[in-house]
């Protein structure tokens, strides 16, 4: 049950997206550190892959940015970085919940009989 | 899975509260006359550098200081005035010491917005098998 592809994948995702808030988390705190350049995270496309694939477990990978540098020296943006650290707090409660639509039918399946 | 965004964002909160402490210190220096024999208040700037491996986020690195030469201005009724007339105040320009203050103050807000929305998220894994 618990290594179910759902599962797997759900897994997946939500290590995925807490790494991406730590390094939204990183980024935001170096946003006047000269000469620093912007962290991403990715995962979903290897996720959406393994799925197909009948997989799902799928770890994540950390990028830097290739933007170019602002005048302070640091290429951080500050309207993408809190657009994606909101972004990923609705998909993470959104994970979170399906995990728990998971882990109710698990108890429904066991009280049937 | 690791839960240290709050404190990744409290490095960046530390950052920036330095750097307006180093600010108001420079602002309110910005008249602090010394005698042409001694040395003007020196400008305090803060460096920052990217943290790594076990310690994410963003640390001060030390300071970097302004001038000790400062510019002279002639006051002779300065009581700190030399013969000439001249006393030494600091060469601390007021405008990019505000430009500073108003983006560490930025800086600092943006992190604490970061703590307030990791702690969404961190409430959202608590209710997980609820």
């Amino acid at each position: 049950m618990f290594d179910s592809v759902t599962s797997l994948a759900l897994q997946s995702a939500l290590d995925g997206l807490s790494a991406r808030q730590r390094v939204i988390a990183e980024n935001i705190a170096n946003i006047n550190t000269p000469g620093y350049t912007a962290k991403r995270v990715q995962f979903e496309q290897a996720l959406a892959s393994s799925v197909a694939s009948g997989e799902g477990r799928v770890a994540f990978t950390v990028a830097r940015s290739l933007e170019p540098t602002q005048l302070n020296g640091s290429n951080v943006n500050l309207d993408t970085e809190t657009l994606s650290n909101i972004d990923t707090v609705l998909r993470y409660q959104f994970a979170t919940q399906a995990v728990g639509g998971e882990a109710s039918s698990l108890r429904t399946a066991m009280r049937t009989s | 899975m690791t839960f240290d965004a709050i404190g990744i964002a409290g490095t960046g909160l530390t950052v920036h509260r330095k750097w307006l402490d180093a600010v108001a210190d420079n602002l309110s220096n910005v008249s602090t006359v010394t005698s042409t024999d001694d040395a003007a208040f020196r400008a305090r700037y803060v460096t920052v550098a990217e943290g790594g491996g076990d310690t994410p986020g963003a640390f001060v690195a030390g300071a970097a200081w302004g001038s000790e030469e400062g510019r002279l201005t002639y006051e002779p009724d300065h009581p700190l005035a030399d013969q000439d007339g001249y006393v030494r105040y600091p060469d601390i320009d007021m405008s990019e010491q505000m430009g500073s203050l108003i983006l560490a103050q930025r800086g600092y807000q943006a992190n604490a917005a970061v703590v307030d929305r990791a702690k969404t998220a961190y409430e959202a894994a608590l209710q997980i098998g609820k």
